[in-house]
């Protein structure tokens, strides 16, 4: 009997809490209509996801991997890239690649690569950052203190001297990205923490004998993680440059063929700067495909951050 | 500032010992026996518990014995690391501070006009631009900015760091002879034959010897990689300028002295745009890393004689002692600059005290 009461009561508290987070999303999403510039980051990232998701399988050839087309129409492509047509709507590049083939495939890659990454970095952020915001003293010293040793190494050098010497995989290339990423997101949860932590209804859970355990994930994460969403959104453009740039330089762990943004425009420039010229839409259109995806992600991330913060939202 | 040095010396440490077949190897000489490789693990301590090796690592890397390049690095392998780096600091210091300079002074007047003019068209104008720039990758705006000058004006004055002398050839290092004083490409051996490089900052070593035409040349050379390192820094710069200024201009004394009536442009200028500079200082330190990463990207491109270029080439040809050094040099620069502007922004407002 009083289990029974006590289930139908707490499914009520559940069921109104999750009425409450739908109604405040929907208000987001409502604010977030009112802004044209975030529809279109919301609704160009939504496409590429799709595109990520389903692309690869309407393009022929492994989903992995680039296609590569020696011939054309007798004539060998493989060092004389051809231009953007009906039959190659991006057109081809060095190594008798078809660029739109590779794009649409590398948008899986890419995409994954940086959900995988942000997603990671956010968890590790979110547990480190409201431990060291929530019990404060030397704890909070040392996160802190870690987070200002790995933001003081540039993403870049850190992540081609890690991938140097301990190898170039695909495991290591995704430490390398998570170990530049969390301290950025446990700052965030650590400021925030620090906030809520002071306020009424966590100071009553307290007097109510809650456990640091209960109160950091009933109380503070789910009013602390706002933020974290827009440096996130921000953060999957960051991540999808630094992953483009890194297999730019050649130190990714792709393989010749494999269809990634970064090892595309790679193949650009693979002739020297000369042939970039020459054939410049091997390089321009992988990049614009990044920069307007980046771009969205971007105008996503601001609108969220102007709905979000309640302090511009009036 | 003393944890975080050493937590960055921890970390080159970690890099420099991960790999112990790398290291071993590239002291071990080209025939690799038990007996060889007994050798360089006695020499090199590595045989201790890592205690004692953290201890050599760090007493090595304060007294400057900072090991030798790959044998097989294209210049001459075993070259001392310490001098590699005399010579590949200044041209990356050069491109690093200029690119700063530009950085800055486009994104303090541009974030606080877009600040002043808050939802006016030139407020959106700005904040698109500064997306832009936040969004674009920064090598393929390096190459956009070749792509967009090459129909009108020849490039190749614009690769590696000279070609003043000859005009015909481009190169990255240069020397002046120590008696005559002219300029002249760096040779391996100038070490043995009277050349000098006096501060290793062509900008300044050629003033140093009047040499003017020297000068604009590489002034040209640096051109194009500061203003692209500059621009694609310029977005992040920009937008939190524009924010924390908008947050000044939202504080009660900012009202209270234009309800005094004092001119509008005064108040921006004296009261408000000082105030914003506080804020922005504390975020240097991000904004030079993310620079200096920037400068790594570009000085590849261009052939710029630095330490990204050092770094790259190091990562090819697995040269690790210069990998770990390059790391820890481009920490400490970052380190360095937190503490400057530490000192900067307790100048900038005197309510915060340095502990």
């Amino acid at each position: 009997m009083t289990s029974e009461t006590k289930n139908i009561k707490s499914g009520g508290a559940l069921s109104r809490s999750l009425r409450s987070r739908l109604e405040s999303f929907k208000r987001t999403l409502y604010f977030l209509t009112r802004n044209p510039l975030a529809v279109f980051g919301l609704s160009v990232t939504i496409f590429y996801v799709l595109v990520a998701i389903f692309g690869p399988f309407f393009v022929p050839g492994n989903p992995n991997y680039m296609v590569q087309i020696l011939q054309y129409k007798g004539k060998y492509i493989y060092n004389t890239p051809l231009p953007p047509s009906a039959r190659f709507p991006f057109g081809t590049t060095f190594g008798g690649y078809d660029l739109f083939n590779g794009i649409v495939k590398g948008a899986r890659t890419d995409v994954f690569m940086a959900a995988i990454i942000v997603f990671i970095g956010a968890i590790i952020g979110i547990i480190l950052g409201s431990i060291a915001g929530y019990k404060g003293g030397i704890i909070d010293d040392v996160i802190m203190r870690t987070t200002d040793i790995f933001l003081s190494i540039p993403f870049l050098v850190l992540a081609i001297a890690m991938l140097a010497i301990l190898g170039r995989t695909l495991e290591i290339m995704i430490f390398a990205f998570i170990i530049v990423w969390w301290p950025t997101y446990t700052r965030i949860i650590r400021g925030q923490v620090l906030t809520i932590r002071e306020l009424k209804y966590v100071e009553a859970s307290k007097a109510a004998g809650a456990s640091s355990l209960r109160i950091i994930l009933r109380h503070v994460i789910p009013n602390s993680v706002y933020p974290l969403f827009v440096q996130a959104s921000l953060d999957f453009g960051n991540v999808i440059l630094g992953f483009a740039t890194l297999n730019w330089l050649g130190f990714g762990y792709s393989t010749q063929n494999l269809a990634e943004w970064g090892s595309i425009m790679s193949l650009a420039t693979i002739q020297g700067t000369s042939a970039v010229f020459k054939y410049s839409w091997t390089l321009l259109v992988p990049g614009i495909v990044i920069l307007i995806f980046v771009l969205s992600l971007n105008f996503l991330g601001d609108g969220l951050r102007d709905v979000l913060d309640p302090r511009l939202r009036r | 500032m003393i944890p975080v040095l050493l937590g960055v010396v921890a970390i080159t440490f970690a890099l420099a010992h991960a790999n112990i077949n790398l290291l071993i190897s590239e002291y071990e000489g080209r025939i690799h026996t038990p007996q060889a490789r007994a050798a360089v693990l006695a020499t090199l301590h590595l045989n201790g518990p890592f205690i004692v090796q953290y201890l050599y690592y760090i007493g090595a890397l304060f007294t400057g014995q900072w090991g030798f390049t790959a044998p097989l690095d294209p210049y001459g392998g075993g070259r001392s690391v310490l001098s590699v780096f005399e010579m590949r600091f200044p041209p990356t210091a050069e491109l690093a501070l200029v690119a700063t300079f530009i950085t800055i002074a486009l994104s303090i007047p541009i974030g606080v006009l877009s600040a002043v003019r808050k939802d006016r068209p030139v407020d959106h104008a700005t904040r698109l631009l500064a997306l832009f720039f936040v969004s674009i990758p920064t090598f393929w705006f390096a190459y956009l900015v070749l792509l967009a000058v090459s129909p009108v004006s020849s490039l190749v004055p614009h690769f590696l760091r000279l070609n003043y002398p000859t005009g015909q050839i481009n190169y990255a290092q240069y020397a002046f002879v120590g008696n005559t004083g002219q300029l002249q490409p760096w040779v391996l051996t100038g070490q043995y034959s009277g050349l000098t490089r006096p501060t290793g900052f062509l900008l300044v070593d050629t003033l140093l010897y009047g040499d003017i035409p020297a000068f604009l040349d590489g002034l040209k050379h640096l051109f194009y990689p500061a203003v692209v390192v500059g621009l694609t820094s310029f977005g992040y710069f920009v937008r939190f300028m524009r924010s924390s200024m908008l947050e000044t201009l939202g504080q009660d004394y900012i009202r209270t002295a234009k309800s005094k009536g004092i001119p509008a442009n005064y108040v921006i200028k004296k009261h408000a745009r000082r105030n914003s500079f506080g804020p922005t200082t504390t975020i240097m330190g991000l904004f030079f890393a993310g620079l200096l990463g920037g400068v790594v990207v570009v000085e590849v491109i261009y052939g710029w004689p630095g330490m990204g270029t050092w770094l790259y080439e190091a990562a090819i040809y697995d040269d690790l002692t210069s990998i770990v050094v390059t790391t820890f040099i481009f920490a400490i620069v970052i380190v360095v600059a937190n503490l400057i502007v530490d000192v900067l922004y307790a100048y900038l407002d005197p309510r915060v005290r340095l502990e």
